[in-house]
């Protein structure tokens, strides 16, 4: 992958000869070891079969396939073969590989471009920029909506009418070069060469190459709070075993302690058991890992092809988790084992009515006019064993915490989409956005064709151009879209402030607002493209006013009123139109209509774009959906571990009751009331708990891991019911899974065995 | 309860009752061809060792347990061939039990454990309330006390309580003074013994054999067989026709007594010192001068 790459400001293009000539007089051309010029220029791609109909917004890549000085970012074939043994300016072509793989087309075909533009297809390939694929608009893994194809740059240069042009070079720097220097020169060669702005990345600026290497951190981050949290419910589920193993074991205890054993040797034996049980998670944990981990990697193999994927067995990885999970468990039991080694061997020892304990907060109820004692028992036991009932409770609510997070993350994601979806549909859904491949004059032809075709019921002229905000030492990315602000067809809504008036004014976005410390009324710095010749651009700096913020959930998308364009130099050009199909005609009529049209890059619904932010947070999607299924497990078994307990629990009281001949049906009502009480008030801690989780985790950790994404933390109502629900299943279905224990039961013995 | 020839009806029967156990590979009689009955309002106590088959017993005539062979007829009724269903109806209709350590219900007041007992029953028992109940065995100023806030006789006062509530014609008492000192035991008995006399009949499950002395009759277990059948052995005068104090003279009596005459063996035989030997026996018999003592040791 390359070291340094070179960007001609967005409509510029420069003479190839020219450029590398600039480049190699430069004073420390010593320290570039490769240049691959390039010519990058946005097309539409149709990829239709006889089986299916695939038209995408798309990018061409020129590039020089000739030596290996000219040679930076490699591509691997995965499919029929590459470019190096065709004529320079053969119309081939190499299609990136996500994108085939998703529509299952052959290594070799055919395919279209916009503008009535065939091309033969000899391979599919991979190339690191692509590894995952990116969109202008921030799409990520974005391969079904993005179709990136490779040809030699001459071809290309043809296929655009651009003979000899490039606006792109790629660099591989020798290993002493300091590429801030190199980017200085660079600038200034390019300057001086023919007045066009240039923007520089290095790899780390690479979306691809961020996600695959630098956020790898932000995602461990992310995931390692996941596990934590999973850590945390299985902990908990632990110590409330361990504790009441121990409390099972209070006799033995104290008759240990009464025969002088020391306390050591007594503590020895449930945390024995503790290991025991330790190990066995770890054990089969470990082989449950090394199976979700292959299964992670083919996934992630399917979802991210690499031509080359290691999967190593990670020790260190491995070894922390076991000794998490033996260390934890451990320390779960060793609370509970050193509070019963503090009680006196006499109180330890005492069987009956002498074991009574206190009554708790049963006395709170002592006066209460007493009628139908077996409809007031389920709260009364509650009441008497608080310790016991908050156990219980605290179990049902780490469980419920757990799925309240994943589901609320889930939940999050849906209203954060709603959202854009409402925002950018409003009351024009059919909308859709043509985009041009260069700057066209307001009046041109080419315009009128698309604003006047019979497909298109209206047209609003537009611009696209990258930019940064700037205000105090804080820089955004950002988006600009110049739209017509008394357009009938679609304008942005505003959450606050006010449109554009006459001044120079912008539409952020909240979370852009907020990273940059600005709200309405404030004045901010926009860098943004300037036109300086026919075919160039540089850069250019202006004070505008934040006069608004936009509901888009997205930081990068900012909007101006069109007719401020003059700013940029811009004023009469277009090279974007939002247009509405006319009536009777379909969206796919409008696209194939669009798609033979010159100077047409692009034709998609918006809800297409939707689609791109749906591919943005898809990826989370689906791993939650896994986790959801994980956490509901999960959910289900340790509430039924906490449940089951207490019934074992309470076996004394439901021998006594069956004694007195108690229907069983009675006495499994008692113990459904008690355990829903109990679940419907876990239940509640739970989604609170679950709740401030899901705070944390979205404004700490996931504006780590997706900071262009504002989301809306919400728990919808149906989670909160999914939440109840499995509360409420197992409070009613573990005593209904123990009716066997129930009516097996042998009564003189639990009578007995008990004292 | 006599019938019009004079013969008293029996509310228990049991016939030929077998229960046999397997522990292992080794099958163990618990109880061997049993047969007994119980008339109304009698006030039985079942004596025996550990493993002697009396709780086996209790549990069988209680319906929580069930026979290997032979017929068990309550009130007329075969609990035998009862199914679980017609069991719990027999456990709700027809007995109440006393438990060594009570089981009591934590969470509950002394009020709503015997309230329990007469919302067990389905049905008014006699048409005395809960409140009633607790007054009957002097626990009015307990009414709202908790299990763990009473004392261990005042929790068996409760639980028996609880068994009367129910109005079920008979009470089984496994071991009801096991845990409670000597003095609380007796007046647990005579409570108990109060209930043979409201047409009660309470079958008392122990291995005291001074528990046997307030009976009307005794049946003694042993290996499962009975061994003994009929009224206590010192039944000259029903220890529970007397009152607390009598029946604590009659106690010391004996134990006097025994004193007494392991004194005279020391004294014939020279052991000990005997002036010692000679002023308590002195004492022992102007103490006991208007007791038959050797009555008693007889």
């Amino acid at each position: 992958m390359y070291d340094l790459r070179l960007s001609l400001t967005q409509g510029s293009y420069l003479d190839q000869t020219e450029l590398l000539n600039a480049v190699s007089s430069i004073d420390h051309a010593d320290w570039i070891t490769a240049t691959e010029p390039r010519l990058i220029l946005p097309t539409l791609v149709d990829a239709s079969s006889a089986a299916q109909s695939v038209i995408v917004p798309g990018r061409l890549i020129g590039t020089d396939t000739g030596s290996a000085q000219t040679r930076v970012n490699d591509l691997y074939i995965t499919g029929g073969h590459g470019l190096e043994g065709e004529p320079a300016d053969a119309p081939v072509a190499v299609l990136e590989h996500k994108f085939a793989a998703f529509y299952e087309l052959p290594p070799q075909g055919d395919i279209r471009l916009s503008g009535d533009r065939s091309l033969r297809y000899v391979g599919t390939g991979l190339s690191p920029e692509y590894f995952v694929v990116f969109t202008d608009e921030g799409g990520m893994m974005a391969e079904a909506n993005f179709a990136v194809v490779f040809l030699s740059l001459q071809t290309a240069q043809t296929l655009v009418e651009r003979p000899g042009m490039v606006n792109d070079v790629l660099f591989t720097l020798a290993a002493d070069a300091d590429s801030d220097t190199l980017r200085a020169e660079l600038a200034v060669a390019v300057d001086e060469l023919a007045n066009v702005g240039a923007s520089f990345m290095v790899p780390q600026d690479d979306p691809a190459y961020n996600m695959l290497y630098e956020d790898i951190a932000k995602d461990e981050l992310f995931w390692r709070a996941m596990a934590y949290l999973f850590l945390a419910g299985a902990v908990f589920g632990a110590f409330n075993l361990a504790t009441r193993l121990v409390e099972a074991q209070r006799r033995e205890i104290g008759i240990q302690m009464a025969l002088g054993v020391m306390p050591r040797w007594i503590a020895i034996r449930p945390l024995l058991v503790a290991v025991q049980i330790a190990v066995l998670g770890v054990v089969f944990g470990l082989i449950i890992g090394v199976f979700v981990g292959d299964a992670f990697g083919d996934l992630l193999q399917t979802m991210m092809p690499l031509p080359i994927s290691l999967q190593p067995f990670q020790p260190r990885i491995f070894l922390e988790a076991a000794a998490l999970g033996i260390a934890l468990p451990l320390l779960a039991t060793l609370f509970p084992v050193l509070r019963a080694l503090r009680v006196e061997p006499v109180d330890a020892i005492r069987t009956g009515h002498l074991v009574a304990k206190g009554g708790g907060f049963a006395p709170l109820l002592a006066r209460r006019a007493s009628s139908r004692v077996l409809t007031w028992m389920p709260l009364r036991n509650l009441l008497c064993a608080p310790r016991r009932a908050l156990l219980t409770l605290l179990g049902i609510a780490a469980a419920i915490t757990l799925l309240v997070l994943i589901m609320g993350m889930l939940d999050s994601f849906a209203v954060t989409l709603d959202q854009a979806r409402v925002e950018l549909l409003q009351a024009n859904p059919e909308r859709m956005l043509v985009q041009l491949n260069f700057f066209y004059p307001e009046n041109s032809p080419i315009i009128a064709n698309i604003s006047q075709s019979p497909v298109v019921s209206g047209a609003d002229a537009s611009l696209k151009l990258g930019g940064y905000m700037i205000h105090d030492d804080t820089t955004v990315e950002t988006l600009l879209d110049m739209v017509d602000m008394t357009s009938t067809l679609w304008r942005p809504s505003l959450a606050s402030g006010s449109y554009p008036g006459e001044r120079p004014g912008v539409l952020i976005s909240a979370i852009a607002a907020r990273d940059l410390g600005v709200q309405p009324g404030d004045t901010i710095t926009l860098r943004h493209p300037q036109r300086t010749g026919l075919l160039s651009y540089g850069w250019a700096e202006s004070e505008v006013e934040v006069s608004g913020i936009h509901p888009l959930p997205l930081r990068f998308q900012t909007y101006m009123d069109f007719r401020q364009a003059e700013m940029m130099g811009l004023a009469g050009l277009v090279n974007a139109l939002q247009v509405t199909p006319a009536p009777g005609v379909t969206q796919d009529q409008v696209q194939q209509a669009l798609f033979d049209q010159f100077g047409v890059a692009s034709v998609q619904p918006v809800s297409a774009v939707i689609r791109v932010f749906e591919d943005l947070i898809g990826e989370f999607v689906a791993i939650f959906s896994v986790m959801q299924v994980a956490a509901v497990i999960l959910a289900v078994l340790i509430a039924y571990n906490s449940t089951s307990i207490n019934i074992d629990e309470r076996r004394r009281d439901m021998a006594t009751m069956f004694a007195f001949g108690t229907r069983v049906r009675t006495a499994l009502r008692v113990e459904i009331v008690e355990h829903l009480l109990t679940s419907i008030f876990g239940t509640a801690l739970g989604c609170v708990l679950g709740f401030a989780f899901l705070v944390v985790l979205l404004t700490q950790v996931f504006d780590v891991v997706i900071p262009d994404i504002e989301m809306t933390i919400t728990v919808q109502p149906l989670t909160l019911l999914v939440a109840l629900v499995i509360g409420v299943l197992v409070a009613v279905l573990t005593p209904i899974l123990n009716l066997r224990k129930l009516i097996g039961m042998d009564i003189p013995s639990t009578l007995r065995v008990m004292e | 309860m006599e019938n019009r020839t004079g013969i008293r009806h029996s509310i228990i029967e049991l016939e030929q009752i077998s229960k046999r156990y397997r522990m292992g590979d080794v099958g163990v009689a618990a109880l061997d061809n049993v047969s007994l009955c119980v008339a109304p309002g009698e006030f039985l106590v079942v004596l025996g060792p550990s493993g002697s088959g009396k709780t086996t017993l209790l549990n069988l005539i209680g319906a929580l347990d069930t026979a290997s062979s032979g017929d068990i007829c309550i009130a007329g009724q075969n609990i035998t061939r009862m199914n679980r269903a017609q069991r719990f109806r027999y456990r709700r209709e027809m007995v109440s039990f006393i438990f060594q350590s009570f089981n009591l219900f934590p969470g509950l007041s002394a009020l709503d454990n015997v309230q329990f007992g007469v919302e067990s029953a389905e049905r008014k028992p006699n048409g005395m309330t809960a409140r009633e109940m607790l007054e009957r065995v002097g626990l009015d100023h307990r009414l709202h006390h908790f299990p763990h806030q009473l004392s261990g006789g005042e929790q068996q006062r409760v639980a028996i309580a609880r068994a009367l509530a129910t109005g079920n014609p008979i009470l089984l008492a496994d071991e009801p003074t096991g845990e409670l000192d000597f003095k609380t035991g007796i007046q647990i008995l005579e409570l108990l013994h109060e209930q043979s006399h409201l047409d009660k009949t309470v079958i008392i499950v122990t291995h005291n054999r001074e528990i046997a002395r307030v009976a009307d009759r005794v049946v003694e277990l042993s290996s499962g067989h009975i061994v003994r059948d009929g009224v206590p052995d010192n039944h000259k005068t029903a220890i529970a026709d007397l009152s607390w104090e009598e029946a604590r003279d009659e106690t010391m009596a004996i134990v006097d007594a025994l004193v007494l005459a392991r004194l005279a063996s020391a004294m014939a035989a020279g052991r000990g010192d005997c002036a010692d030997h000679r002023a308590r026996h002195r004492h022992l018999q102007r103490t006991h001068q208007h007791v038959p003592l050797a009555a008693a040791v007889e």
